[in-house]
């Protein structure tokens, strides 16, 4: 079975080179503890199936998603977008970091299926996987802003 | 002279970002690119009207974009289309897979704007 440290490696980097690449922005580590996310924030999650299953969750206040948003679309920093447009790319987002996910964890757990990411707005937002289920669990920092990124998954009986 | 091309994906944020790219790289393309946001959409955008090049996703709700790169093969207006898949999926066997059933090039998100210019370059002399 795959180490939970291999899938926090896979999820801190492969978001790390999707920010970088597509945005311009760089993501760190939180190393102190900050306090959750507060107000409104918007989760954008994506599923995927095959010998490991789960979903990836990309959680962020309004304003974080704004910036993210923005830098992706290459618009002015005092540019407020519309909310279909920051849904539209947060939930982008989501789907290339899988996607980075994906290929890194390739050789350890073969192909996956991804679905269509969704994008949620609320507070205290989160995703579950139910019984026999791994975490990882992030702060990051995204510039200047906080993110949460989660990874649940769990090993299926393609497996074996 | 500058060619005539068509963007599938069903998010309209990477259909920017592609554009985008595509614009500052300065690569030589119609005034107007095209947009599709699944492969059902981009049938009716090429219907009696074919494009010199095709940028399709793969995962999107609708017609996606494997079978997409089928049903346009299948018709002869399109033989001279060039279609690039650009996509998060990046194995190996899926890019093999789509390059056999009519795609010409691959390009896997992320991407970096060199990335984009190498990769279409060959298409648009």
């Amino acid at each position: 079975m795959v180490g939970q440290e291999i899938f926090s490696e896979a999820l801190l980097s492969g978001m790390a080179e999707v920010f970088e690449t597509m945005m311009f922005m760089s993501v760190e580590e939180c190393n102190e503890m900050y306090e959750a996310i507060e107000g409104e924030a918007l989760l954008s999650s994506i599923t995927f199936k095959g010998a490991v299953e789960g979903c990836l969750g990309v959680r962020c206040n309004l304003n974080c998603a704004q910036a993210i948003a923005r830098n992706m679309l290459g618009s002015d920093a005092g540019q407020t977008l519309s909310e279909e447009e920051v849904v539209d790319a947060m939930g982008e987002v989501a789907n290339m970091v899988l996607g980075a996910v994906k290929a890194r964890l390739a050789d350890s757990v073969g192909d996956i299926q991804v679905s269509i990411p969704t994008v949620v707005k609320g507070k205290e937002l989160i995703n579950s996987l139910g019984e026999q289920s791994f975490e990882v669990s992030k702060m990051v920092h995204v510039d200047e802003d906080v993110a949460h990124i989660i990874l649940l998954y769990r090993f299926t009986t393609q497996a074996n | 002279m500058s060619k005539t091309m068509l963007v599938v994906d069903d998010s309209a944020t990477m259909r920017k970002i592609i554009t985008r790219t595509i614009r500052k790289a300065g690569l030589p393309v119609a005034d107007e690119i095209l947009e599709a946001g699944d492969g059902n959409e981009a049938l009716q955008k090429i219907e009696g009207k074919p494009v010199d090049i095709i940028l399709c996703d793969i995962n999107m709700p609708g017609m996606g974009g494997l079978d997409f790169v089928k049903k346009a093969r299948t018709n002869e207006a399109n033989k001279n289309t060039k279609i690039v898949m650009i996509s998060t999926e990046s194995a190996e066997g899926l890019i093999a897979s789509v390059k056999a059933d009519g795609a010409d090039g691959y390009v896997t998100k992320p991407f970096t704007p060199e990335t984009i210019q190498k990769e279409l370059a060959p298409y648009l002399q």
